[in-house]
């Protein structure tokens, strides 16, 4: 508050004038709003339940989009238009709860990496480098695999974030390092440790909250790009085949491409459009959100 | 590096063990096991040792070049190279192809930011960075293979059917439509870090003072912006590249193009560990050389950094 009593534009007011004046940033949240929407009430509003072949036994089998079944039915009966609905909420989930995960994972491990000096860094940033020069998508295929045939059945998608997750952090916490490699070395950090605060003091309340712009952006692009590795893992027939996904939609539509073209387009054009919006509006965040651009 | 890749070596082998005993997957095809064949197997595979001596006899073998045996009984080694050179194949031509096609659009995007050729193109290159790779193979493959019927679907040569009449063009003809799918993913990448770079760039001092000193225009962009904006696309890209490497199994599988990725995922599929063992390992080196070759050529362009 200044004398007058006035309240000064806050940051996050700051951003959110400039995110709203960014065309493509704003068509993203959009996009980004209907499909949560469509996470919601999709299976309220599917026509079937999922993994439902009761078009089978009305003789729709393998029959094309029509107003009946708006995308069409695969060979085993499935309809494909419920499956998509369905298939929302389940590639969010996987998509928010594995950024979600990665990203704490990564702020976590890049942070003190970045922060501490000697042994503690020297392990941290080591550990990063390994799962960064890991081939990450093979090891989760080969993950998904074992586990889900050996040791945890019935842990569903879960299954697949954790593996995701487990997988997918060394990027953020290379990103995170950095920042704090670049941060700790403000005035306002000193300031902080010559008033005597303690490191994780320091770390978590004044250092974090400085870097949580980038943070946020990496977060939101994470969740078009998770939802891009699930689509792959059940593609090729390493998800989780009792709960409608987008990829599993693709797999299933795979070996039928040269007739049932509507079983690949539909569950495809849903990706697209929904990590489309994911890294619209990404975008839109890294643009509102970068200090350097600000008038 | 050494560190780096003892701790990747390390965590290949356990993940092979925790995966599960090869001589089970063996026995689950034999009616019924001779116990000598089985303890033959069980030393052939070191399994009567601890592991940290397996682990010991694991490594000495692969700094021997010796990958072991997959449980189809083929030597692991000798595979992995013919797969590692198709998908390098098809990975090194969409490369070079991204990299020639995107700096110049990136580049001219920057210099004409907001206009409509820059409009269509950073919508492009979002779609294509939105997009599942396989799944506009998928695409592909109904128009050009199915519909149109002008180029094969599958596979990396023709068995009975050369198409265009040659080996050589047949070759061609199987490389266009997957090439084609990566050019174009890895292309928007590229545009759109060239062109974020780009403005940047633009926007310094020196750049001004170039142009205050009477250069040409393509003198300033080329010599001077574009010189300056590409040394961190070079990082992205030499990563990018070695991450590649793994093949990206989904389009290799698509395209049933018999690559690295499109073996892992059988082998995975089938939980033939000395295999998947082998890929991993093969291609973790190969990562860890293309981060190296990137650093050397970042150097190289960057007087900057220089290597200890």
């Amino acid at each position: 508050m200044n004398r007058l009593g006035v309240r000064g534009a806050s940051q996050w007011s700051v951003a959110w004038r400039r995110f709203r004046r960014n065309k493509s940033g704003i068509i993203g949240g959009a996009i980004v709003l209907f499909f949560i929407t469509i996470a919601i009430i999709g299976p309220s509003i599917a026509p079937y339940p999922p993994r439902s072949y009761a078009p089978l036994y009305q003789g729709d089998a393998g029959q094309p989009p029509s107003l009946k079944h708006p995308f069409g039915v695969e060979e085993s009966g499935i309809d494909v238009y419920s499956e998509v609905l369905d298939g929302a909420r389940n590639d969010l989930y996987v998509g928010l709860a594995a950024s979600l995960l990665t990203t704490l994972i990564g702020v976590a491990i890049g942070a003190l990496a970045g922060y501490f000096e000697g042994a503690v860094s020297e392990v941290l940033l080591g550990l990063t480098q390994i799962f960064f020069v890991f081939p990450a998508l093979l090891l989760i295929l080969l993950f998904a695999r074992v586990f889900s045939v050996l040791v945890f059945k019935g842990l569903g998608l879960t299954l697949i974030v954790l593996i995701l997750s487990f997988f997918g952090w060394s990027g953020v916490s290379l990103i995170i390092r950095g920042e704090t490699l670049r941060v700790k070395e403000m005035e306002f950090v000193q300031a902080a440790r010559s008033l005597g605060a303690g490191s994780m003091r320091i770390l978590f309340r004044h250092i974090v909250p400085n870097i949580l712009s980038p943070v946020i952006v990496i977060a939101t692009l994470g969740i078009a790009g998770f939802i891009l590795t699930e689509v792959a893992v059940s593609f090729l027939g390493f998800g989780d085949a009792n709960t409608p996904t987008w990829g599993l939609l693709l797999n299933e539509g795979f070996p039928f491409i040269r007739t049932d073209w509507w079983v690949s387009l539909f569950p495809g054009l849903a990706v697209v459009v929904c990590v489309l919006g994911f890294n619209l509006m990404g975008d839109g965040l890294s643009d509102a959100l970068n200090p350097r651009l600000r008038e | 590096m050494i560190p780096v890749f003892l701790g990747v070596a390390i965590l290949t082998f356990m993940i092979g063990n925790a995966a599960g005993n090869p001589i089970n997957l063996i026995r689950l095809g034999l009616r019924n096991p001779n116990p000598a064949v089985l303890d033959a197997l069980r030393h052939y595979y070191h399994l009567d040792v601890p592991v940290y001596e397996r682990f010991v006899f694991w490594l000495w073998d692969l700094l021997h070049g010796n990958l072991g045996v997959s449980i189809s009984g083929r030597p692991v080694g000798s595979q992995i190279w013919s797969w590692a050179w198709t998908t390098m194949e098809l990975q090194i031509t969409s490369l070079i192809l991204a990299i020639a096609i995107g700096i110049p659009i990136g580049v001219y995007s920057a210099k004409h930011q907001y206009s409509k050729a820059d409009y269509v193109i950073t919508s492009t290159a979002i779609f294509g960075f939105s997009m599942p790779t396989f799944w506009l193979g998928i695409i592909l493959i109904i128009i050009f293979s199915y519909d149109l019927g002008w180029l094969p679907s599958s596979g990396a040569s023709g068995i009975s059917f050369a198409w265009w009449g040659n080996p050589f063009l047949d070759q061609i003809a199987h490389l266009i439509l997957p090439v084609a799918v990566l050019t174009y993913v890895g292309l928007a990448t590229i545009v759109r870090l060239v062109r974020a770079n780009m403005l940047d760039v633009l926007r310094q001092d020196y750049i001004l003072a170039a142009r205050a000193s009477g250069l040409s225009d393509r003198a300033v962009t080329y010599r001077y912006a574009l010189r300056n904006a590409i040394s961190p696309i070079i990082t992205i890209i030499g990563l990018g590249f070695g991450a590649s490497l793994a093949g990206a199994p989904a389009t290799e599988t698509t395209f049933s193009w018999p690559g690295l990725g499109y073996a892992f995922t059988q082998a995975a599929s089938n939980l033939d560990i000395p295999l998947v063992q082998g890929i991993t390992i093969v291609i973790t080196i190969m990562v860890l050389v293309a981060n190296l070759m990137t650093d050397i050529v970042y150097a190289s362009l960057d007087p900057r950094v220089r290597i200890d």
